[in-house]
């Protein structure tokens, strides 16, 4: 598995593990019917910044395991080549694309609810769970651009 | 109008070449190895720059690397 999947495959776990605990706070909260901006504003504020501290530890993490693994197999201190190539740059310009079509239609579908008579906090709810879903989506299709080949 | 895609004699060339592996060729391009194999399987068609620094890895013409090529697809 290359370095960069590996820091995909991070990327993506730690999304997902954000997507689990923002989904089990906010579904009870849905259930009892008691949407209050403090709460929704304070778990909002806890999603965004624990995404930016996993994916920052997550990758220094990851460099360092990947450093530790390939001395232990090469049996040499010499430092893993974390080179980004042209390929990795194109596969990543288009996650990122697909990652902003799929927030852009989230943010449309959270703008109808609006329209249909729902909540200004039902619509930055689910404006806060697309941009997670559209980050797991932009981290899938690296995958499959990987795969394709670019 | 009849579909092209680019072809290469990657493999033929590090055959040639002493059996260069796929690292070596990565290293000396300034690439990763999975660059390299996505290139070989005709996944990936490389820039102008990058295909020039395959060639010169070779010591051989670009045209003797890359060729466009009417495609079996």
């Amino acid at each position: 598995m290359s370095t960069r999947k590996i820091s995909i495959s991070v990327s993506l776990v730690s999304t997902l593990l954000i997507l689990g605990y923002y989904l089990f706070n906010l579904i009870p909260m849905f259930q009892k019917g008691d949407l209050n901006s403090e709460d929704i504003f304070r778990l909002a504020g806890i999603v965004i910044i624990a995404s930016i501290v996993l994916n920052i530890l997550g990758n220094i993490l990851t460099n360092i395991v990947i450093n530790i693994v390939h001395a232990i197999q090469t049996q040499s201190d010499k430092e893993v080549r974390l080179i980004e190539d042209e390929r990795d740059k194109l596969i990543g310009l288009k996650g990122t694309q697909v990652s902003y079509v799929a927030f852009s239609l989230g943010v449309l579908i959270a703008m109808l609810t609006f329209v249909f008579g729902q909540p200004p906090l039902v619509m930055f709810s689910l404006i806060i769970l697309f941009s997670l879903i559209a980050e797991i989506i932009g981290d899938l299709s690296q995958f499959y651009f990987d795969y394709k080949g670019a | 109008m009849e579909k092209r895609q680019v072809r290469n004699n990657i493999r033929k060339l590090r055959f040639y070449h002493g059996e260069m592996t796929q690292e070596q060729l990565a290293e000396i391009a300034g690439v990763t190895r999975q660059t390299i194999i996505a290139i070989e399987g005709g996944k990936y068609a490389p820039s102008l720059e990058l295909a020039f620094k395959i060639a010169l890895a070779f010591g051989v013409p670009i045209g003797e690397v890359f060729s466009y090529e009417v495609g079996d697809e």
